[in-house]
């Protein structure tokens, strides 16, 4: 990709680079949507979630912990720790996105997601087009918007769609995100206490589960990274 | 309340997604927040799936009758064998329907 393209050419060809994983977002997109619903939340705030929060973990984890009954404090920490990899997002792009204008850092600031990270964070200063990331991100937030919307009409009418094991599409999902990334042995003891402390966590039915067991994980990762830095 | 959650968490992905885009930041993490940070990505996805693999309906299952594990052990061999992310999600889910309709 290069910076020189005509601003509609690149933006169109941002939009059909993230097609693939727009579609591989709809299981996921239905059970936001019909989650919300079931949860009993209203059609707007379904819509809402997906309109102005546009992060599919984090809402997914909200509504159950709405329907769960959790405070407004429990679940925005959630948020925060389930939504921190885009400060690793906003740092690595830092040096193609903050010298652009206010609209421009605004509006890639909002629609920066995993998904559109995977998709320029590979490009520099001189490959970096601001219409081609417009495109993928513009284009998986009206997939994403219309997959949430499809979910909500479906779960109005459609009982019992949160029975289908639709959530088994967010774990095929994040199994597929992680699996490439366990490459080293702290990587592989961080998901091994996550995992463990995420299932006893819950077992005990502790409110903030996944949020400890993340951290154990993240923690447990960090200090073996420590001590094999040390002992090289 | 529902509408101030939605709003809150909307302010603080964005925050998250726009604090470090911002050129008048001089805020730098340290290099013990960013390795921390970097362990996010596999420590909390993988938080999210343990209950959803393990605890199917809230209960705890380790039996091979248990569709979300057993789709969950192909996902894996799937990912590390095709090295596709989509081909995986989708074989995985197809075979997780499959279990469910069979067991």
């Amino acid at each position: 990709m290069s910076s020189s393209l005509l601003p509609r050419t690149a933006f169109l060809r941002g939009a059909v680079a993230i097609i693939p994983l727009s579609l591989a977002t709809a299981p996921w997109g239905l059970l936001a949507g019909s989650m919300a619903i079931e949860a009993n939340l209203t059609p707007l705030q379904g819509q809402g979630l997906s309109a102005i929060v546009f992060a599919g973990a984090a809402q997914l984890v909200a509504i159950g912990m709405l329907k769960g009954g959790a405070g407004i404090f429990s679940i925005l920490l959630t948020t925060l720790l389930l939504t921190s990899q885009h400060l690793l997002y906003g740092m690595s792009l830092r040096s193609v996105i903050a010298p652009l204008p206010g609209r421009w850092r605004l509006g890639l600031g909002f629609l920066l997601t995993d998904e559109l990270f995977a998709l320029t964070s590979q490009h520099d200063k001189q490959q970096f087009n601001r219409w081609y990331a417009l495109g993928v991100g513009l284009t998986f937030y009206l997939a994403w918007n219309l997959f949430t919307l499809a979910g909500i009409v479906l779960g109005s009418s459609i009982p019992g769609l949160e029975h289908l094991g639709l959530d088994f599409s967010i774990a095929a999902t994040f199994i597929a995100l992680i699996t490439p990334v366990v490459r080293n042995v702290p990587t592989v003891v961080c998901v091994a206490v996550s995992l463990f402390c995420s299932v006893l966590f819950s077992y005990w039915q502790w409110g903030s589960a996944l949020v400890l067991a993340g951290l154990a994980g993240m923690a447990a990762g960090f200090v073996c990274n420590k001590f094999s830095l040390e002992r090289n | 309340m529902v509408w101030a959650v939605i709003i809150g968490m909307g302010l603080l992905v964005f925050l998250n997604r726009y604090v470090f885009l911002e050129p008048r930041l001089p805020l730098r993490l340290s290099s013990n927040a960013r390795q921390f940070l970097g362990f996010a990505v596999p420590g909390m996805l993988t938080a999210i799936c343990g209950p959803i693999i393990f605890m199917p309906d809230k209960q705890l299952n380790l039996q091979l009758d248990n569709p979300y594990l057993l789709s969950g052990l192909v996902a894996v061999g799937l990912v590390l064998y095709t090295r596709s992310t989509l081909l995986s999600m989708l074989m995985s889910m197809a075979v997780f329907f499959f279990l469910r309709w069979w067991l």
